[in-house]
């Protein structure tokens, strides 16, 4: 009973931590520098102890860190694993991270964190890193110079780019990038001439921005953890918060303490399940039946908010209309396996109990219908009024510390910074932001038509590699090269054809800490063309992360980079100076040398960058001044409202979630919820977004009379402004002379003076996109109202039969995609699989895991890769808990990982964590590592097996419902 | 390593205790008769007495009941 | 202000190993000890519960009263703490522990083989001086006398697991008790703070261990 998930005896990990101190170089562990330095933790703790600013002012004279013995410091950052946002104080001596205390002063984890926040000093030690570049020379990793790496790579991407083209190399990027960073790479593939490229929230939450924004107008969390502990009720749908976002707890459990109602809705019974009032159990993929059928409950007893959705949303009769005909209880209990009598206790329970919030994550994202899963959970909030109030909201939880940055600035296949897309209008924004030629940019790329369409996303750029050329929808043809740039393989489906396709290519390239997943996969079907970068962690560079709840934060560095290790905007410096256009990517930004020669981009002149061209989104008013701020006046925020109460940050919402409009001087404080009406929008408020025309079908788009936000002057609904707008109602003549010079023949998104939005907001209280409804019906998607699909492997024939698949798409994201034709030749392969293999997340690791899994505080607590089956399904199969199984998917891929019998999946369900990587179907991939960079637990991938199916808008990835069968190993 | 004679006889009748508690499972549980022995150790000093408050004990109570203030986030919710 | 105590809050305890981690980060605790650890009951299904625990500085430790060579003390705040020079790794003390707080570095070896206890330090170190570097690398740091409390504690993600004077972590448990009209079991309290009792009988809680 006291035992975790696994409980090997120590031998193999002491083992495994020896050999890994031999290999320390560089870098010193705390007892190492305690001992050398002959210092106790006396000094440090009370070094630690010095206020804040004090600290402050001492590294202010901005000595490097290893300068000056004696010499401690505390530097304010941020835990890197999960979205949340934990701050964490780290106490430096000499250099070294010695110390990790809490910051009670954070309003938003309160000194808080999980296994893995209270763990992040150990990446002081990183004894299990990449410590400098290697090649992979006849089947074995062999160090080489940086020189040399940027040398040896330029020079064959750029190879590839002469004979093959510019969209013949992919670009995966990072959500674990910084803003500044994931910026400028967006900016370093334009350059290069490319819209391939993506990074992890392709997989993670891309259905749910696409669908929220096509809803409401921005794809992101409406409210945030916080102001959860004004909620009354909680609907939790496909999301196990209480793993994955482990501190967002301390909010909901606080709620929940003070009366509000908590439904955990989830295919499994998680942690977070056991902290709920209500815990239902669905077959995995029924999210639209499950949602509808809430709302059938709630249109037969009129709990929906007839005013709200008079004024405020589109389309919710004819959702009403397919409710009441089509989701009927008998129906509902159908497809998802939940009866009447719990789908009205949950309804009666969200509706009783308002405001109400929902909360989904990768359980209702990655699904072949995410898209319309997201919307259905929308459109339940849009009925009951629960968007744009504070305790309600759709609390939408990103994965990685920095997805939702990367989501809004970073490298999208489909989008500039900003989603100002790829029109001509949005390049030209940028190309005036950047100070660089439009003309310039688009001579980089293969062609116009190419520049302004969207690239293959990382969910499947192995079928660049693997499809029919003639079937890649671009001139150029095949991917011949991948850069993984601080991104995980194993987190994406089908394993088992990535090393053919990594096979196939001509070059890959892996820029990461810990890029040893990737690189042992390689190892292992290649003898060379592979390249190994080590980057610095996020503790050794600065810049600011957006959290999930939009709210920005700004790191300090902690440490300089260990080992051999650089910055990634370091690195993307030097291979800009190779390919030649060096110049012109820092054109606005100031070079610094590093310890090593080395020119680094200014990162604050790269946010003040950000903040000239991401008018769109209000990633405008947070200047790297105002940042900095914050973090050192956090006791001044309210913890349930994030707003600062007096002092220097008066009036203004915790790390001015964005959109935080206009320029710094314009001091918008940020916005705390998402379409609030009931605050001026100079004090955060907002309301619905006008970005899908004013009318459809003779029925006007804007909100209803009396539904703008507090003392907006056009107290209506309004389109979004631009220069016409602004003359037609006589505002024009409030612009300067420049802002007119500047805002002539622009809109609100790229006048590049911020005039437009200053007249509008700061003397009008306008909102400057307009005032709309919500569409609950989202004409411009597949489904323009949520159906419900069964998912291409199925369990059941028979609801394949009555709700099948999209038809098979031929161009889509430049790749032919399979929905119909598959689904019918795999109709009846549940036959021969016939339990659902789901996937899902541990507290201890994070993502892919490598970084997680080589730390050995982390480590120690789960040491084995493992599947829970239901006893029911172990006993059939003939096996007992704490067996070797084989869980063996329709691909034949098949892995070899523990029994975890337990209660926890139902009958005819197997879960799988996702964060292992380092055994290959059944063998252990030690000899594929570069030496000493592998992680201390290995295991199978649950993605070696995994199989085909994406979302028909945004390409994510189905991993939450496929097939397996079982058997004893 | 000394042990006082008495010591050693109280540990073994505990040892015997719980091997007898285990034997005779399902009885009334039996509980250890067992006597404190004083410390052998090095002295100790005080928590108040190092360098961070150097004997202020006043100061450094005040120091951990604010310290313990970041445990009740009702502090900051109210 | 005397009395220096731990309390877990089911109600709150989310299994997140906060605490475990932050405990190996604040006193570099080697693979394989765990001074503290997260208990879960009826795992997976309704009713699951978990509690974090460690060494709980016991009223009247029965560890103290079974040494061999006496080598545990208690502090004038309550703090339960021993000298590893004078511990002969017998391991008296883990079959005494209702908790099974007392770590051995090599496992469960011979009489001799185990190496010294460890167990928590309630972040208190032991008997070298204060801060210096023979106290960090027998017993880890001393927050107490920085000031601070536990790590475990405060780093605890949902602010389950409470550390501090007894009279304050009481009041803390006791608001959120009214709040919630329910969950003030507060686990362990009995055994390891009521009435001078000692429950040594309870080995299930021991089970796994080794």
């Amino acid at each position: 009973m006291l035992t975790k998930k696994s409980t090997v005896g120590t031998g193999v990990g002491r083992r495994l931590r020896s050999s890994a101190a031999r290999l320390v170089g560089q870098t010193m562990d705390r007892r190492g520098f305690l001992k050398r330095s002959g210092l106790g933790v006396g000094a440090g703790a009370i070094a630690s102890q010095l206020p804040y600013n004090f600290i402050g002012a001492a590294e202010a004279a901005d000595a490097p860190v290893a300068a000056g013995a004696g010499d401690t410091v505390v530097r304010r950052t941020v835990c890197t694993h999960c979205s949340v946002g934990c701050a964490v104080d780290a106490v430096v001596k000499n250099g070294v991270w010695v110390r990790q205390e809490p910051v009670f002063d954070s309003p938003i984890n309160l000194g808080a964190h999980c296994a893995k926040g209270a763990s992040v000093r150990e990446h002081g030690h990183g004894e299990h890193r990449l410590k400098y570049p290697m090649k992979l020379v006849d089947g074995k990793y062999q160090k080489i110079s940086w020189e040399e790496a940027i040398e040896e790579v330029g020079d064959r991407l750029l190879k590839i780019r002469e004979e093959s083209g510019p969209d013949a190399v992919y670009w995966i990027g990072s959500s674990k990038h910084n803003n500044e960073q994931a910026y400028l790479l967006r900016k370093f593939v334009s350059f290069w001439g490319t819209n391939n490229t993506d990074h992890q929230a392709r997989i993670c939450h891309s259905t749910t921005v696409a669908g929220v924004a096509n809803t409401w107008g921005y794809g992101a969390m409406t409210n945030s953890y916080n102001d959860m502990q004004n909620a009354k009720a909680m609907l939790f749908i496909g999301s196990n918060a209480a793993e994955a976002h482990p501190v967002s707890l301390l909010h909901i459990l606080h709620a929940k303490e003070n009366g509000a109602k908590m439904i955990v809705v989830d295919p499994r019974f998680t942690r977070t399940a056991a902290k709920a009032h209500q815990y239902i159990r669905i077959r995995s993929g029924t999210d639209v039946p499950f949602l509808f059928g809430l709302l059938y409950h709630i249109f037969q007893n009129g709990w929906e908010d007839r005013k709200y959705v008079e004024d405020r949303v589109f389309g919710m009769e004819a959702i009403r209309e397919e409710v009441l005909a089509k989701w009927t209880p008998d129906m509902v209990e159908e497809a998802c396996g939940v009866p009447e009598d719990q789908m009205l206790l949950a309804a009666r329970t969200m509706a009783e109990n308002r405001p109400s919030t929902i909360v989904w994550c990768m359980g209702q994202t990655q699904h072949t219908i995410g898209n319309a899963m997201v919307r259905a959970s929308c459109i339940l909030q849009l009925a009951l009024g629960n968007i744009g109030k504070a305790g309600g909201g759709a609390n939408i939880f990103r994965g990685h510390d920095n997805v939702q940055g990367a989501t809004d600035v970073g490298p999208n296949p489909d989008s500039l910074p900003g989603y100002y897309g790829l029109a001509t209008g949005s390049w030209k924004h940028w190309s005036n932001v950047w100070g660089v030629d439009y003309e310039w940019v688009k001579g980089r790329y293969a062609s116009q038509e190419l520049m302004e369409k969207s690239g293959i996303t990382v969910s499947r750029w192995i079928d660049g590699v693997l499809e029919d050329k003639e079937l890649i929808d671009q001139p150029g043809g095949k991917l011949r090269a991948v850069v993984y740039w601080g991104h995980a393989p194993n987190s994406q489906t089908r394993g088992a054809e990535m090393v053919e396709a990594m096979k196939a290519l001509d070059t890959l390239v892996v820029i990461d800490p810990y890029p040893s997943a990737t690189a042992s996969m390689a190892a292992m079907v290649r003898k060379d063309g592979v390249y190994l970068l080590p980057a610095a962690t996020q503790f050794e560079t600065v810049g600011s992360a957006t959290a999930s709840n939009r709210s920005l934060q700004w790191r300090e560095k902690v440490i300089e980079p260990l080992f051999e290790s650089k910055p990634d905007h370091t690195i993307m410096y030097a291979f800009a100076k190779k390919f030649g256009w060096g110049e012109e990517l820092v054109k606005n930004i100031k070079l610094e040398k590093d310890g090593h020669g080395w020119d680094e981009p200014n990162i604050e002149d790269i946010l003040r960058e950000i903040n000239r061209g991401t008018w769109t989104i209000g990633y405008s008013g947070q200047s790297p001044e105002r940042l900095k701020l914050h973090m050192k006046n956090m006791h001044t925020f309210d913890v349930k409202t994030l707003k600062a109460q007096g002092g220097p940050c008066d009036g203004e919402y915790f790390g001015l979630p964005w959109p935080c409009f206009g320029t710094p001087e314009m001091k918008h404080p940020g916005t705390p919820n998402l379409y609030d009406t009931s605050k001026h929008v100079m004090d955060g408020g907002g309301n619905f977004r006008a970005n899908f025309g004013v009318e459809r079908d003779g029925v006007s788009l804007l909100a209803g009379d009396g539904s703008a936000s507090m003392g907006a002057d056009l107290q209506m609904g309004y389109p979004e402004f631009d220069h016409l707008l602004l003359k037609k109602l006589g505002w024009w003549g409030e612009l300067t002379d420049a802002e007119k010079a500047a805002a002539e023949g622009k809109n609100w998104k790229t006048d590049p003076s911020g005039g437009i939005i200053r007249v509008a907001m700061v003397n009008h209280g306008c909102h400057p996109f307009g005032n709309a409804k919500a569409r609950a019906v989202v004409w411009n998607f597949p489904d323009a109202i949520p159906q419900h699909r069964e998912p291409i492997y199925s369990p059941r024939p028979d609801m394949v039969a009555k709700y099948p698949t999209h038809d098979d798409k031929m161009k889509f994201w430049r790749l032919p995609t399979l929905y119909k034709s598959l689904q019918e030749k795999v109709k009846d392969i549940s036959k021969e699989y016939p339990l659902v293999m789901t996937s899902g997340r541990l507290v201890e690791y994070e993502g892919g895991g490598e970084e997680t899994r080589s730390n050995p505080w982390l480590a120690e607590l789960q040491q084995e890769m493992f599947a829970e089956v239901n006893p029911k399904d172990a006993n059939d199969a003939g096996f007992r808990n704490g067996d070797y199984i084989w869980v063996e998917s329709p691909t034949k891929a098949r892995l070899k990982v523990r029994a975890q019998v337990t209660q926890r999946v139902a009958p005819g369900t197997v879960f799988l964590p996702f964060h292992f990587s380092g055994w290959w179907q059944g063998e252990d991939m030690l000899k594929f590592y570069p030496e000493g960079a592998a992680p201390i637990v290995r295991g199978e991938a649950v993605n070696t097996a995994t199989t085909y199916g994406y979302d028909a808008v945004t390409m994510m990835q189905e991993t939450k419902t496929t097939l397996c069968r079982v058997s004893k190993a | 390593m000394s042990m006082p004679v008495s010591k050693r006889i109280v540990t073994a009748a505990f040892a015997a205790a719980l091997v007898g508690g285990l034997g005779a499972c399902g009885e009334k549980s039996q509980v250890a008769v067992y006597e404190q022995g004083t410390y052998q150790g090095k002295a100790d000093t005080a928590a108040w007495d190092g360098p961070a408050f150097k004997g202020d004990r006043a100061a450094w109570e005040a120091a951990l009941k604010n310290r313990a203030r970041g445990q009740n986030e009702y502090n900051r919710t109210e | 202000m005397g009395r220096m105590k731990f309390l877990c809050d089911a109600e709150r305890c989310i299994e997140c190993n906060g605490c475990v981690t932050a405990c190996k980060n604040e006193h570099e605790v080697p693979w394989g000890v765990n001074r503290r650890r997260v208990v879960t009951m009826n795992d997976g299904v309704p009713g699951e519960r978990s509690i974090s625990v460690a060494c709980m500085h016991c009223s009247d430790a029965p560890c103290m009263a079974v040494c061999p060579t006496d080598c545990f003390y208690k502090t004038e705040d309550g703090v339960v703490l021993h000298d590893k020079d004078q511990c002969i790794g017998c391991g008296y003390c883990f079959f005494a522990c209702p908790f099974g707080a007392p770590q051995f570095p090599n496992g469960p070896s011979a009489f001799g083989a185990r190496g010294k206890m460890d167990k928590c330090t309630f972040c208190a170190g032991g008997p070298e001086e204060t801060g210096s570097e023979a106290e960090y690398e027998k017993y880890g740091s001393n927050r107490l006398a920085e000031g601070k409390l536990p790590l475990c504690a405060e780093m605890c993600s949902t602010k389950a697991l409470l550390a501090g004077d007894a009279s304050v972590v009481a009041d803390i448990f006791r608001e959120r008790v009214l709040r919630r009209g329910g969950g003030a079991e507060a686990w362990g309290w009995q055994t390891a703070y009521g009435g001078g009792e000692q429950r040594r009988e309870r080995k299930q809680d021991r089970e796994g261990q080794k």
